[in-house]
């Protein structure tokens, strides 16, 4: 049967996780967001210790690089940027986010609290320019974590694009137990761009990963604009088992 | 209609030299046995690097074992991959006609792209380039076949003039197909006189439409070839026993681990976004599969699982919608353990089949032959 995900959470949580207020926060309608998107192969032999035994890694081993920066939201405008590991819940692709930084101190806190996104402050930098599109991630102590950048920009249909919901750990504030919480946000594309995609720097460690997490080989890079809507959480699963065992809904 | 047995050739972790040798002879064995049973046709994938899922990546190889070890089944590509990466059209051309000589003129060839990133990235091809090449490629071939000399200049690949040799063995060549998994290609197969393979898991009434508009575009078809393939083959699981319990339970359980096992792959669609690739192709259909609930036996629409009875009111409607073929799919995983495969194509052989007046053998090929 396909691999399964092999990551030591109790260990991984103490370096990333946030505590989650429960599973009841109202959903975030997020217009105009600009969103860089890198799809890159990773190392096959460490992707089985990336993503918990909840989900099985993607053949071949791949990661998303997706920075968004929301010029509005109830808590002003921020910028996030996620390392998310290609993975299936089951059937389902997900993507499972290893860490966000974020250059907002309360849409940090806020998107812990609420959706328990393993947020960090730092500095997020996004940008477009004819020729290409740049992202640059950096650390609150200034190591530059993530150097990405989408070159050639060519427009495309929103329709050629496509966004798997993502899934990241979290302590329950409720009952302090480890949980993994799956994301289901919605896309209204207004404006859709691809490219070639290349990574420039990538700190493996910065992302909670130690130096397991290495970009191999580029996908594609897409740049969007559109509205995002983060949604109630629909799902949780258990860490310490599969997907297909250990999912619970929590929201009609 | 006619019934053929169809391989991905699935081999289970851990992969040891004995486990992937058991695999493949338990799938000649299978297809021996067809032969001798009636079934009409075996047919193979062309697919790289798809862990688990399909270890089938030398199907001309495969598919020769199988001309050897029968006598009357017609052996098909379902498909060959026409992606000037994956395979030079010259080297489509000789092997298919080596084929077709060696298994005695009962060669068919299907024509497909990959719809994976598995496969695409890892021959570094451009996915947006190919269905161009594709339709490049299928031009060509029936040329290359038949013009004892062959030049071309073109806008994928190009060659001078030559002998491409031998030539097949069927006159004036082996009838032509092409998989049909992305919205459109049977429109496409219909436009070019050619096959719809449908590799598709669609319910009756997708299907009927389907097929509907593919006879009525191909009666004013442009051939690539030099003759029509007018025939439409659909692809469905096979699991059948005379007791209803036992067919329902282990054909559920091929039907969950195939279904589980293409999900874990990664879709072109998925990870390029591109016009090409207008739908993921069968792996989301797959996947939408596993989640039908299907009827009372948990066992979805139209789908040959459960007691000879369940899987001839399937066929039969199959058959309603226009398809002529159906082909097989026995095994994912050997989560079926061959005996059973064995006497799931006997029962059907023995209960279901003799309600096809061609269930039969049918050694021409659609229009072509000797």
């Amino acid at each position: 049967m396909p691999l399964s995900g092999r990551m030591d959470v109790e260990a991984y949580a103490a370096r990333v996780a946030r505590e989650i207020n429960g599973f009841k926060t109202d959903a975030w309608t997020l217009p105009k967001a600009q969103i860089l998107n890198l799809h890159y192969e990773i190392d096959n032999d460490t992707i089985s210790d990336l993503v918990p035994v909840t989900l099985h890694p993607s053949i071949p081993a791949w990661a998303v690089f997706h920075v968004t920066h929301y010029p509005e939201s109830p808590v002003g405008p921020f910028s996030i940027a996620e390392v998310r590991i290609g993975s299936r819940a089951g059937v389902r692709p997900r993507g499972f986010v290893l860490r966000a930084y974020v250059d907002n101190d309360k849409a940090a806190s806020e998107l812990a609290a609420r959706w328990g996104y393993p947020t960090v402050v730092g500095k997020v930098y996004l940008r477009g320019f004819h020729d290409r599109v740049v992202a640059r991630v950096t650390t609150s102590d200034g190591k530059n974590a993530l150097e990405m950048e989408m070159i050639d920009r060519e427009a495309i249909a929103g329709s050629d694009i496509q966004y798997n919901s993502s899934m990241h750990l979290a302590r329950n504030r409720e009952d302090g137990k480890l949980v993994v919480v799956q994301l289901d946000p919605t896309w209204t594309f207004h404006k859709v761009e691809r490219g070639k995609a290349h990574i420039v720097a990538l700190d493996s460690e910065a992302w909670g990963a130690g130096k397991l997490l290495r970009a191999d080989y580029p996908i594609s890079a897409t740049f969007a604009t559109c509205d995002v809507t983060l949604t109630k959480i629909r799902y949780v699963c258990d860490p310490t088992v599969d997907a297909f065992k250990g999912t619970t809904a929590v929201a009609a | 209609m006619k019934f053929g047995i169809f391989y991905e050739i699935s081999v289970p972790r851990p992969w040891s030299a004995e486990r992937e040798k058991q695999v493949f002879d338990n799938c000649l064995e299978q297809v021996q046995l067809a032969d001798e049973l009636g079934f009409d046709s075996v047919w193979c994938v062309e697919h790289h690097f798809l862990e688990e899922y399909s270890h089938c990546s030398a199907p001309e190889i495969f598919l020769t074992a199988c001309a050897m070890k029968t006598k009357k089944m017609r052996v098909g590509h379902g498909i060959v991959i026409c992606v000037p990466e994956f395979n030079h059209p010259i080297k489509i051309a000789e092997r298919t006609a080596t084929m077709d000589i060696i298994s005695g003129g009962r060669l068919e060839v299907g024509t497909g792209r990959s719809a994976t990133w598995n496969e695409l990235g890892g021959f570094r091809a451009n996915p947006d380039e190919t269905k161009k090449t594709w339709d490049e490629f299928v031009r060509c071939l029936p040329k290359m076949w038949t013009q004892e000399r062959f030049g071309y200049q073109g806008r994928s690949w190009s060659m001078p003039v030559r002998a491409i040799i031998p030539k097949p063995y069927q006159k004036p060549h082996p009838p032509m197909w092409v998989a049909v998994t992305s919205p459109g290609t049977e429109i496409d197969a219909a436009e070019r006189g050619i096959g719809a393979l449908g590799i598709t898991f669609g319910t009756f009434k997708e299907q009927e439409e389907k097929v509907k508009v593919y006879h009525k575009i191909i009666k004013n078809c442009e051939p690539v070839g030099e003759f029509v393939n007018d025939k439409v083959s659909t692809v469905n699981f096979l699991f059948t026993h005379e007791d209803t319990e036992i067919g329902n339970k282990v054909g559920r359980r091929l039907l969950g681990t195939f279904n589980f096992l293409a999900a874990q792959l990664s879709a072109a669609r998925e990870l390029y976004p591109t016009k090409s690739y207008p739908s993921a192709g069968l792996l989301p259909a797959l996947r939408e599969q596993a989640s039908n609930p299907g009827d009372e036996a948990g066992v979805p629409e139209g789908i040959a699982i459960g007691d000879p009875e369940r899987v001839l009111r399937a066929c039969k409607k199959w058959e309603e919608c226009g398809v002529d073929r159906v082909n097989f799919l026995l095994n994912a995983l050997e989560t079926v353990p061959q005996e059973q495969v064995l006497n799931s194509l006997r029962v059907f052989a023995k209960y279901v089949m003799p309600h096809f007046k061609e269930g039969g053998v049918q050694a021409a090929a659609a229009g072509g032959g000797r």
